[in-house]
């Protein structure tokens, strides 16, 4: 996606943060080289292109935007929040991108819009079989301290802050 | 420098469940200005504001890590 967005002056960049699922294999930090280390095994899995930043040990950055282990932020020229969500879903980025593009070059175009404030509920694709494999590349007790999770969220019903929708 | 206590509270040794998506739908909304941090660029070692990205144009940052 970021290829695609280049030419519109969209940098992409991914902010390192604590490990939300430690495991045997990559315990949480605690050291600034631990962390870079997980950051460097991370870039090399996944063979990822875009810029990586490194928060610091105490996830100053990430306490401000939010503590989520999977946040997306679009930032527009000049500092303000345009698109946030709590989880990172490409499509969803794709079309919140597409349509503060697409917006702004109308604007340009002399259409008259006002900016608003507006929400809606993003769908994301959930791929629990590849969740899984994540859990077991971070160590056994990452699989096993997140089945613990699920059954305390099983027993609790609703989880404070998800979205569910019966459709 | 951080002190040992605060290192551990943060980076938790054991997934208990994220807490925080209540108290994210009231921080930082759209519409209002990005807190502007420094983080370390892992290629190169060196300090950023994110800023930076920002006077050049949109920046889309995803948070997350290996696990």
């Amino acid at each position: 996606m970021a290829p695609r967005f280049a030419p519109k002056s969209v940098q992409f960049v991914f902010l390192y943060t604590r490990e939300a699922h430690p495991g045997e294999n990559y315990p949480a930090h605690r050291s600034f080289e631990q962390k870079l280390a997980h950051a460097r095994a991370f870039r090399e899995h996944f063979k990822v292109e875009r810029s990586i930043l490194v928060d610091d040990l105490v996830g100053t950055a990430h306490k401000l935007y939010g503590s989520l282990p999977n946040m997306t932020y679009l930032i527009g020229r000049g500092g303000r929040v345009m698109f946030r969500a709590d989880w990172t879903d490409p499509p969803t980025i794709e079309y919140a991108l597409n349509y503060v593009l697409n917006s702004r070059a109308r604007r340009r175009e002399g259409l008259r819009l006002a900016p608003f404030y507006a929400e809606f509920v993003g769908y994301r694709w959930n791929d629990p079989a590849r969740f899984q494999e994540g859990l077991a590349r971070a160590g056994q007790q990452a699989v096993d301290d997140f089945a613990r999770v699920m059954q305390r969220w099983q027993k609790q019903g609703l989880r404070p802050g998800r979205i569910e929708l019966n459709e | 420098m951080a002190n040992l206590a605060e290192i551990e509270e943060y980076n938790y040794s054991v997934f208990v469940g994220s807490e925080e998506f209540v108290s994210f739908r009231t921080l930082v909304p759209v519409g209002s200005s990005a807190p502007d941090i420094q983080a370390t660029v892992l290629d190169t070692g060196q300090s950023i504001r994110l800023s930076e990205y920002w006077k050049k144009g949109d920046v889309l940052i995803e948070f997350g890590s290996f696990t």
